[in-house]
């Protein structure tokens, strides 16, 4: 009940909530009455009640229109969210003029209490005021106001505090729950756009917005972006994707939100079996719609999307960067943050946008008004609101576009947005610099094509393609003949096709296919010509799967050992020959089976065989240490001041020591080094034994944890 | 408009000509192939643009204006934001404190007085907005505040220099429109670059500035060729006589009022520095002109950085600058001051059509054996000398019996073996100053009809009888060559007798599917991004093209 009711409230606006607040002010009462207290126009009082009543926060109960019992709880908030701070009427009020008597009699310091009480929520704490005194008796202001029954006791409900009655809180704001007037919205500061700046602004950032989710879509489809652990894209990624889309690292964040609510974006394992982000299969029949389609699906996504992608990159809580993709990145009051700002932006008078500098505050203002119990982050949340906007080109000159307009209708704006956008041409100018440039948005087909046997240049509303020879071998291994190439660069080109490209074209076939590649299991390979003839093609060798690629080489999809054991049963003589070239001879393995033994035979045997290992190895790793021990050099080891005159030694000898050291982690180490210099406790030194992969591996040492010093020659 | 910031013009489109007029002033051409030409804007165009007095709101309302499609409108935003960094920082004259970098911008100032690199430059803090700046760090403030992004405009003025009267002599001739434009943009400018094409007639628009500057010039060229081409001209063109012209190169010192050095001598550098940068101090200099500014090497930026109080002409065919040093350019020298596309020019006549031709040559299979096996630093040279070539080369010398014709190369070698199979004289690096002057003189008048050149014919000679270059071989895949080599053959000549103008013929023979053809392709690419239309041909069909 109480999840209800707070929730319908969250609907209203301040002025709804500011009437609601003076019906439950009021108590038990009858329209006009509420009218009477609250400071607007009737009819807007009258319009609020109305729809109250359809809420079913406020009923007409046999003894009078009330609020819903709860709804007096559920009022919280300052003045901010149309809460006066009175409390409700006493059951049985005294009439106004009687409390106006009263309050004219009272001294000033007791009215200011009063007023100072009002303004923080109409209680005061009890404490040592004595109730009952006649108002002669009293002795501070907070006795006399108790006196006068402008403070009573809260009784029951509320124990140890004293309250004001609502019926003297009206009268103290002069017969209205509040000193302001409540039905009048803060306006949003606006000023006129030249509409043709708006509708290119936005018109470019629709169909900008389209071409980059493409673009970005396609290029993950070939080249995945990893994803993290958390599910989110890496800074790198991002940075690649806005080097990618030639956009700044926000705007691309943007756009890869947008693609991955819209549905478009999903994540697979790559081969490695690590987590990638690629495009989805509702993206190839979204890249099969017409632009306003395209942009229709981005809208809605964007505007029921709870996603903050302007944080990405900003500090959380724990003070790391926020990524791109992270499921945490969302805040639930987002999309109401949409609806209404855009709301607003379509209230404002045709052709109108946002004032520079102050439009923006007063829009938050705005908003604020109309959603008054929702206020914790909503400046940022409105901002950003205006920001993606703009970039989905839902708005052009922060002016709402047409477009947006049918679309916040909850119509489909696909048909009032591909009225404005220009039509797709279907052709290219081709120059002798290879290039060719589509002079507008190309029709999806010929795009296609021509993104095959063309590399993209540049993008924007026009297109330039560049040709190139990889890109021309490209067209060809995905199957595209000489002809097709010319043919097409011939129908697609309004101008004569250039010397220069038909030459490219020619000479990338030329060389196309020049090595060829396939699969084969073996070879094999003779100097007699006629000899592999015959073989390929004896009437035996037909499962062999032999196929001649050269006058003395033939190849097999058998494996060696088959096709060896084959060529043999067809009266052969084949060897084999090494990668190496040289011939390898050997005898045919004759098969054997392990000499089957009983258990007991296996365990001695086996004992006796790790006995036998032990002692070899114990032996060894004596000697070996016997061996250690002799080639060390000759000195013993120095401790303490040794240490020191050791190193001094050595720096003056300019000669190399081994020395013993523990590290950061304990571990007893030897190193052979040559010393420079010894300094404020620290050696530094040149490393002998890294001298091979740093040729200036200088280290340096803490002479307090070198245990010894060895000079070697 | 598209996303990378490229602007495509539609030259077919009836109104192609005026868009082409609106959106020069900011958008850098880049390509200019037969059917759509490429702008793009960069901050430095933006920037030149500020200069030539455009806001950004113009720029803005040129691009939705010309626009076919729907612009972006974050594109539209940096567009104005881009242009509102240029002149926050403004480099004024103060009548107390000498030099001072200003500022209306507060946060830009703290910004950039915050810059590492930009500390040692700086004095003392004059009030909040002004900073004192040491005179001699000028040039280098200039470039590192590019470097943040944030242009200064230079207010700070120039001294006038040790005053000499130069005047053109215009008898018999006339500077064509656009040469006295660029020359009086430039002058009004202050200091900066005139982009040209080659053949258009720099030197004469050096000429128009120095009459304009009435001062003391030193001019920085190219080589000694190119230095006694300035000298012969100024003395033909200008009031300027050959005892106040002095030349300054690695064979004689002169320093007259106007000096003509090259970048060689005064980059040398004996014991770790440079003994000519006296040269610099030796006058007054009124003007400093910077001729292919586009090659201009970096002790020569760091000395420019000096000399910031004097005017400075840029001039050049092309700003594409292969190192990338763009932005110094502009820094230092100054923004561009003015610019035609070479297709105007070649249209109004100024310089001839060109006719390019690639001819593919394959190499027999024992060349392709050793290209094959060749290490990956021979295979140019290897690919680029095949002896195939020389056929070819003799064939089409002999196909343009009669036309002035140069064969040009990069391996001396192979330059001898044409030389002594085609029976014609060669001049390359290590022929005497004397001797390559005979042989470009005797060239010029049209007794000598063929001559093979290496590299040093790439610059600044000219030779404005030559119709057809064969060029053999070439620093890889280098543009700033090609363009420089084609325009040598873009001097109009005289038109003949039937009245015809002389089309040029540019032939690269290149040996097929190795890097030389690699090279030619990206070389030819930029011709064609100049408009220059192609063909490729295979050495086999030649007589048929």
């Amino acid at each position: 009940m109480r999840n209800s009711i707070a929730r319908a409230l969250d609907g209203l606006t301040r002025g709804e909530l500011s009437v609601l607040d003076a019906l439950v002010v009021a108590g038990q009462t009858t329209d006009p009455e509420v009218a009477a207290i609250v400071r607007a126009e009737p009819g807007y009082v009258a319009a609020t009640l109305a729809r109250l009543r359809d809420l079913a926060i406020a009923w007409d109960s046999p003894e009078g229109l009330r609020a819903l019992s709860g709804v007096g709880d559920a009022m919280v908030g300052g003045p901010d969210a149309g809460v006066s701070g009175l409390r409700p009427r006493s059951a049985a009020p005294r009439p106004a003029a009687e409390i106006a008597e009263v309050l004219a009699a009272l001294p000033s310091g007791a009215r200011a209490l009063l007023e100072h009480v009002i303004a923080e929520g109409g209680t005061a704490k009890t404490g040592s005021v004595r109730v009952g005194l006649r108002p002669e008796d009293t002795e501070t202001p907070a006795e006399l106001l108790v006196a006068h029954r402008l403070l009573v006791p809260g009784g029951s409900l509320m124990p140890g505090l004293l309250v004001v009655p609502g019926e003297v809180g009206l009268v103290v704001r002069g017969g209205r729950t509040t000193a302001e007037p409540v039905d009048v919205a803060p306006t949003v500061a606006a000023e006129e756009r030249s509409p043709r700046l708006a509708a290119s602004a936005a018109l470019g950032a629709a169909t900008d917005v389209v071409r980059r989710v493409g673009l970005l879509l396609e290029w993950w489809g070939t080249r995945p972006a990893a994803a993290l652990r958390t599910a989110g894209l890496g800074v790198r990624e991002l940075k690649a994707a806005a080097t990618q889309l030639q956009v700044p690292e926000a705007e691309a964040a943007l756009i890869v939100e947008l693609a991955h609510e819209a549905g478009l974006a999903g994540t697979r394992a790559d081969a490695d079996g690590n987590p990638v982000w690629v495009p989805t299969s509702a993206f190839d029949e979204w890249a099969e719609l017409s632009v306003a389609e395209r942009w229709t699906v981005l809208a809605r996504a964007w505007l029921s999307s709870p996603r903050l992608p302007s944080l990405v990159g900003e500090r959380g809580p724990d003070q790391k960067p926020w990524n791109a993709l992270t499921p945490e990145l969302s805040a639930a009051g987002m999309p109401e943050a949409k609806a209404m700002t855009l709301a607003v932006l379509a209230d404002l008078p045709e052709g109108h946008g946002l004032a520079a500098g102050t439009g923006l505050p007063s829009l938050v203002a705005r908003v604020a008004w109309e959603r008054p119990r929702r206020p914790r982050t909503r400046p940022d949340l409105v901002a950003w609101a205006v920001a993606e906007a703009a970039v989905l080109g839902l708005t052009g000159a922060d002016v709402l576009a047409p477009y947006a307009r049918v679309l916040l209708a909850g119509e489909d704006p696909a048909p009032v947005l591909a009225e404005l956008l220009p039509p797709p041409v279907d052709h290219v100018l081709i120059q002798a610099d290879l290039t060719a440039v589509a002079p507008g948005p190309l029709e999806p087909d010929l795009a296609r094509r021509l993104q095959q046997v063309a590399d993209v240049d540049s993008h924007g509303a026009a297109t330039v393609y560049r040709f190139t020879p990889a890109s021309v071998r490209r067209a060809l291994d995905a199957g595209w003949t000489a002809a097709e190439l010319h043919a097409f660069v011939l129908a697609a080109s309004r101008t004569p096709v250039p010397q220069p490209l038909s030459y490219l074209i020619d000479d990338v076939v030329r060389s196309f296919g020049r090595l060829r590649v396939g699969l084969a299991s073996s070879f094999v390979r003779s100097e007699d010509e006629a000899a592999l003839a015959a073989l390929v093609n004896h009437p035996k060798a037909s499962g062999l799967g032999l196929q001649r690629i050269a006058p003395t080489v033939v190849v097999s999809s058998l494996p060696i050992d088959v096709l060896l054991l084959r060529l043999r049963e067809l009266g052969l003589a084949p060897v084999v020959e090494g990668p190496d070239g040289v011939v390898r001879v050997g005898a045919p393995d004759a098969l054997r089976a392990r000499t089957p033994r009983t258990r007991e035979v296996a365990d001695a045997a086996r004992a006796a065989a790790r006995q036998a290992a032990q002692v070899v190895s114990a032996v060894a790793t004596l000697r070996e240490g016997d061996e250690a021990a002799r080639s060390r050099p000759a000195s013993a080891s120095t401790a303490g001041g040794g240490v020191l005159s050791a190193l001094r030694e050595a720096i003056e000898r300019g000669g190399a020591v081994l020395i013993g050291f523990t590290d950061n982690q304990g571990v007893v180490s030897e190193r052979t080094v040559r010393p420079l210099v010894v300094e404020g406790g620290q050696l530094t030194a040149f490393d002998v034994d890294a001298e091979q992969d740093d040729p200036d591996a200088e280290r340096r040492y803490a002479v307090h944890r070198i245990s010894r010093v060895v000079p070697v020659s | 408009m598209q996303s990378d910031k490229s602007l495509l013009l539609e030259v077919d489109h009836p109104q192609a000509a005026e868009c082409r007029k609106a959106i020069a002033p900011f958008a850098e051409l880049e390509r200019s192939p037969e059917h759509i030409h490429t702008y793009r804007l960069t901050p430095l165009g933006l920037w030149n643009a500020r200069v030539a007095g455009h806001d950004a709101e113009q720029v803005v309302d040129t691009l939705l204006t010309w626009s076919r499609y729907p612009v972006p409108h974050a594109l539209l935003v940096d567009v104005a934001e881009t242009m509102a960094r240029y002149g926050r920082l403004r480099l004024e004259k103060h009548p107390v404190h000498g030099l001072v970098l200003a500022s209306s911008d507060r946060p830009v100032l703290e910004e950039v007085l915050r810059a590492k690199k930009i500390a040692g430059m700086l004095g003392a803090r004059i009030d909040d907005d002004t900073v004192a700046v040491h005179p001699s760090e000028r040039g280098n403030l200039k470039q590192a505040l590019l470097k943040l992004g944030w242009p200064a405009e230079d207010y700070a003025g120039y001294v006038d220099g040790e005053a000499h009267p130069i005047a053109l002599a215009e008898d018999g001739w006339t500077l064509r429109d656009y040469q006295r434009d660029a020359a009086e943009s430039f002058w009004h400018g202050g200091s900066g670059v005139v982009v040209l094409p080659c053949g258009a007639g720099k030197t004469l628009v050096g000429a128009a500035a120095m009459a304009h500057a009435q001062a003391t010039t030193l001019i920085l060229v190219t080589n000694t060729v190119s230095a006694r081409q300035w000298k012969d001209e100024l003395v033909r063109r200008t009031s300027l006589t050959e005892d106040e012209i002095g030349e300054y190169s690695g064979t004689v010192k002169e320093i007259r009022p106007v000096t003509i050095a090259t970048y060689q001598v005064i980059t040398t550098k004996r014991k770790g520095v440079y003994p000519h940068l006296e040269l610099f101090d030796a006058r007054d200099w009124g003007l400093i002109v910077y001729d292919e500014v586009h090659l201009l090497p970096a002790p020569i930026f760091r000395m420019t950085a000096d000399l910031q109080a004097r005017r400075r002409i840029g001039l050049t065919a092309t700003l594409v600058r292969e190192d990338g040093r763009e932005g110094d350019v502009f820094s230092l020298i100054g923004p561009k001051r003015y610019d035609a596309p070479w297709k105007d020019i070649e249209a109004q006549g100024w310089i001839a059509p060109a006719d390019c031709i690639e001819v593919r040559v394959s190499l027999p299979d024992a060349s392709r054996m050793s290209y094959a096996t060749a290490d990956p630093e021979e295979r140019y040279r290897l690919a680029a000398c095949t002896p195939e070539k020389l056929g070819v080369v003799r064939d089409l010398v002999a196909r343009h019996a009669g036309q002035p014709t140069l064969v040009i190369g990069q391996y001396l070698e192979q330059l001898d073996e044409l030389a002594t199979a085609l029976d014609a004289p060669v001049i390359t690096g290590q022929t005497t100053v004397k001797e390559r002057q005979r042989l470009f003189d005797g060239f010029r008048s049209g007794e000598i009809g063929l001559l093979v050149v290496s590299k040093v014919a790439n610059f600044s000679i000219d030779l404005p009888t030559a119709e057809v270059a064969i060029q053999v071989s070439g620093s890889f895949g280098s543009r700033q060559e090609e363009a420089q080599r084609l325009g040598r053959l873009l001097r109009p000549g005289s038109p003949g007798p039937d009245g015809e103008r002389k089309v040029a013929r540019f032939y690269t023979v290149v040996a097929r599917d190795t890097v030389d053809a690699e090279f030619a392709q990206n070389r030819q690419r930029f011709l064609a991004e100049q408009g220059y239309a192609y063909r490729i041909v295979d050495a086999e069909d030649l007589t048929g093209a």
